[in-house]
């Protein structure tokens, strides 16, 4: 009998070339002679919500991290092993990483506006990506902003600086920034952990709004988070890739001891 | 010392002598700070208040003839006042002590100004005259004396209010005579020139024809000068004696003692704009000091032209792309130790490397046809900005670099996200909230450029340079040229100060301006900083 209140899963094992967005395989990452990710293996699905947990330092934030190369700012910092998107290696040595970053953009923790106006912040990717149309800007930041369900507070005060927003709206602009560039993949390292709850609400809808057209990788300390809006959820400790299963399966039954000590609030 | 404190005071009188203690250290600084601004402001301002003019009976100390001359007490004009008028009909009381008086009489058919130190007992008696006037002439002079007009058509005298009808007649005459010779003979003096230069003959057809001009021109030069001969004014000195000036040389006439306080004002205001816009007159102890203004300045915004980009590559480099090492660490030290390397080091420098060393060179390879006369390998405009430049680098790179490390992580990181590369996240993000900190160099460096002397003498300014470093020519700024400087001109005018006092109370009034111009600059910077400041102004 068809179950319609049970989502359609995955087998994560047997994900095939085409409904695998990222693919990692086999990872190793130091800091210096700290390794901080080991072999970490890893399917991501296309246009589904993937929620990393585990506790401070365990190495999520590393992991979404290297999905755009954004590591490659830090000094001493060196990985083994492959990530794919598009069949293609992000880690070989002539990968364009600016495509790249602009292909899989990131949202981080604290909302940080560039210090310009409302208008710029959204047209800074698009500008460096050559678009200078002013007309085409136009359409893409109304767009960018009605995505990240900003547009109908700012639409009077698109020119004024965007200091002036709330945290949170800060935070949603940051996101229409993001979209603007229409990516493929968006990572979200503790997206709403500096926000009020309302604000996080409208967040977490944007996300699930997201899926039709990206696939979201998000970090998150904060379980129910991750219960409510991912399908996927990887927990990860101490570097390593402990259980990766659908989120559904990994709050009621988990596999892993380690897993349930940490969902349950024994652990961490 | 401190437990013998706490012996003596109880905790709460500690704390206060500790505040006292600060404070008066404060209370000094401040002191200090006003009263070098209200000394150099009222010494300075003191030079273009118009004096009063006394009539002066007194005894020749050597002679022992009685004399009367128009004088003034010029040099001490703090102390002016201290003669003060009393009784009906203004006798005026005077001080005890020896005092310089500036005498004006007719020597030898010349009216003139010489200082004298009188003794009180050899002045006789001191009035006031209203009619006599202060006059100054073209070149710097002032004489004080009672003028009369005369016009040339005309043999009786007239009255002074036809004064300006004649000067419009003086200044017509004048450009002509400028005309014809910015017209007609300096052409004919280059052609002359060039011919010389060419060896051709003295007798040559081109050559007496060009001669013939020469004369045809000097004689309407010499026309025009004698009409110009008859305008003149006859001034009387305290005698009665006359003696007669050329209206055209001329500059203008103040009748001090007509004057009230407003009409004081007036003429000060009008001296003032004399001394911003004028050239100096009489080895630099008369007239203006525009050229060392227009100097000061030109080589200020020069010096800034130049370090604020070298400056802040410099930075960009050390900050965001040196890799964090013992010889980075090192070259942050050695650029920091720039700034405590004493100015004079970079004159010596500057004129070492940049005017002999490179400055020859140029020469050698674009302008070896007017050598052996140096065009860049001389002192100049732009070495002098360049040695400036050199020497500010140091604030600008350290004020910068602190600026684009304070920019925050997380912009760079976001740039970075939206697919900007290292220069683009540098250009587009990191420079402009990193800005406010380049300003803050830049004022720095305008503040210690515009007031530095020292290595400016080596390099490129002068006592006194005949052209401005911009005019009319092409290319219209002249590099190669020297310059005149404000802090030049102080430190030029304060040796004359020691024989001749006029001379000093103008260069109080130079310090003033320099003050005014390095307050001014700095103002201008300051307020760009604050507009950025406002506009990429971070967080919430």
């Amino acid at each position: 009998m068809l179950n319609l209140f049970e989502r359609e899963k995955l087998e994560l094992e047997t994900l095939s070339q085409e409904q695998t967005a990222i693919n990692v395989e086999h990872l190793d990452l130091w800091f210096g002679n700290k390794q901080v990710l080991d072999d970490v293996s890893m399917r991501i699905p296309k246009h589904q919500i993937t929620a990393f947990i585990g506790q401070s330092g365990c190495g999520k934030s590393t992991l979404i991290s290297s999905f755009n190369r954004m590591n490659d700012l830090i000094d001493g910092c060196r990985y083994r092993g492959s990530i794919e998107i598009d069949g293609r290696d992000i880690n070989h040595p002539r990968e364009n990483v600016a495509r790249l970053r602009a292909n899989v953009g990131m949202v981080f923790q604290r909302p940080n506006p560039f210090p310009m106006s409302i208008y710029d912040n959204v047209c800074y990717g698009l500008k460096l990506q050559g678009m200078n149309l002013r007309r085409a800007l136009d359409d893409a930041v109304e767009q960018a902003l009605r995505d990240a369900a900003l547009w109908d507070e700012v639409k009077d005060r698109l020119f004024e600086s965007a200091n002036i927003l709330s945290g949170g709206q800060q935070q949603r602009l940051v996101f229409a920034r993001a979209l603007a560039l229409q990516p493929e993949i968006l990572l979200l390292d503790e997206p709403t952990s500096a926000l009020d709850p309302l604000t996080t609400l409208y967040i977490e809808e944007l996300m699930i709004n997201l899926k039709k057209r990206c696939t979201v990788v998000i970090v998150t300390h904060n379980m129910q988070q991750a219960a409510r809006v991912s399908d996927y959820t990887a927990f990860i400790n101490q570097g390593r890739l402990i259980e990766y299963a659908d989120s559904d399966s990994l709050f009621t039954m988990p596999r892993k001891k380690q897993t349930e000590d940490y969902i349950t609030g024994r652990y961490g | 010392m401190p437990r013998l404190l706490n012996r003596v005071y109880n905790p709460t009188q500690r704390q206060s002598l500790a505040i006292s203690a600060s404070a008066s250290m404060v209370a000094i600084l401040l002191l200090t700070l006003m009263s070098i601004i209200g000394f150099i402001l009222i010494r300075g301002s003191a030079y273009f208040w118009p004096l009063d003019i006394y009539t002066l009976t007194y005894a020749n100390s050597q002679t022992g003839v009685t004399a009367q001359a128009f004088a003034q007490i010029r040099d001490e004009s703090m102390r002016a006042p201290l003669i003060m008028q009393s009784g009906e009909q203004g006798a005026i009381k005077q001080r005890t002590e020896e005092q310089n008086w500036w005498l004006s009489y007719v020597v030898e058919g010349r009216v003139t100004l010489s200082r004298e130190l009188l003794d009180p007992a050899n002045v006789l008696s001191v009035s006031k005259n209203p009619n006599v006037a202060e006059i100054t002439l073209t070149n710097g002079e002032t004489v004080l004396a009672n003028p009369l007009f005369k016009t040339p058509t005309q043999t009786q005298r007239q009255a002074l209010s036809n004064l300006q009808e004649a000067r419009v007649n003086v200044d017509y005459l004048q450009q002509q005579i400028e005309s014809v010779r910015r017209a007609h003979l300096s052409p004919i003096h280059e052609e002359l020139a060039e011919f010389d230069r060419l060896g051709v003959a003295n007798d040559a057809p081109a050559r007496v024809r060009l001669t013939q001009q020469f004369y045809e021109h000097q004689q309407t030069i010499q026309q025009y000068q004698q009409q110009l001969a008859q305008y003149t004014l006859e001034v009387v000195d305290a005698q009665g004696n006359v003696s007669v000036l050329m209206l055209s040389e001329l500059e203008h006439i103040d009748f001090s003692n007509q004057l009230n306080t407003l009409g004081k004002v007036w003429v000060s205001v009008s001296r003032i704009w004399a001394f911003l816009s004028d050239e100096p007159k009489q080895a630099n102890t008369a007239g203006g000091v525009f050229p060392a203004l227009f100097g000061t300045i030109l080589m200020v915004l020069l010096m800034t032209l130049i370090v604020t980009p070298f400056g802040v590559l410099a930075a960009i480099y050390l900050s965001e792309y040196a890799p964090n090492n013992l010889m980075t660490a090192a070259l942050r030290i050695g650029v920091s130790n720039m700034a405590g390397v004493p100015s004079i080091v970079y004159g010596v420098f500057g004129l070492g490397f940049f005017i002999y060393a490179i400055g020859g060179s140029i020469d050698s390879l674009f302008y070896a046809d007017k050598l052996p006369s140096p065009t860049f390998g001389a002192p100049g405009l732009f070495w002098a900005s360049l040695t400036m430049a050199l020497l500010t680098l140091p604030v600008v790179v350290v004020a910068t670099e602190e600026g684009l490390q304070r920019v925050p992580s997380g912009i760079r990181a976001s740039s970075y996200a939206l697919g900007a590369t290292k220069i683009e996240t540098i250009w587009y993000t990191v420079l402009p909230i990193a800005s406010p900190g380049i300003m803050t160099g830049v004022i720095l460096a305008i503040a210690r450029a515009a007031g530095e002397v020292a290595p400016l003498m080596l390099v490129g300014a002068v006592k006194f340079a005949p052209t401005l470093p911009v005019d009319g020519e092409f290319p219209f700024l002249h590099l190669e040229r020297q310059f005149m400087h404000l802090g030049v001109f102080i430190y030029d005018g304060a040796f004359h100060s020691q024989t001749d006092s006029q001379g000093s109370s103008m260069m109080f009034a130079a310090c003033l301006l320099l003050l005014l111009c390095v307050f001014g600059l700095n103002l201008i910077a300051i307020n760009l900083r604050a507009r950025l400041r406002k506009r990429y102004t971070q967080g919430a």
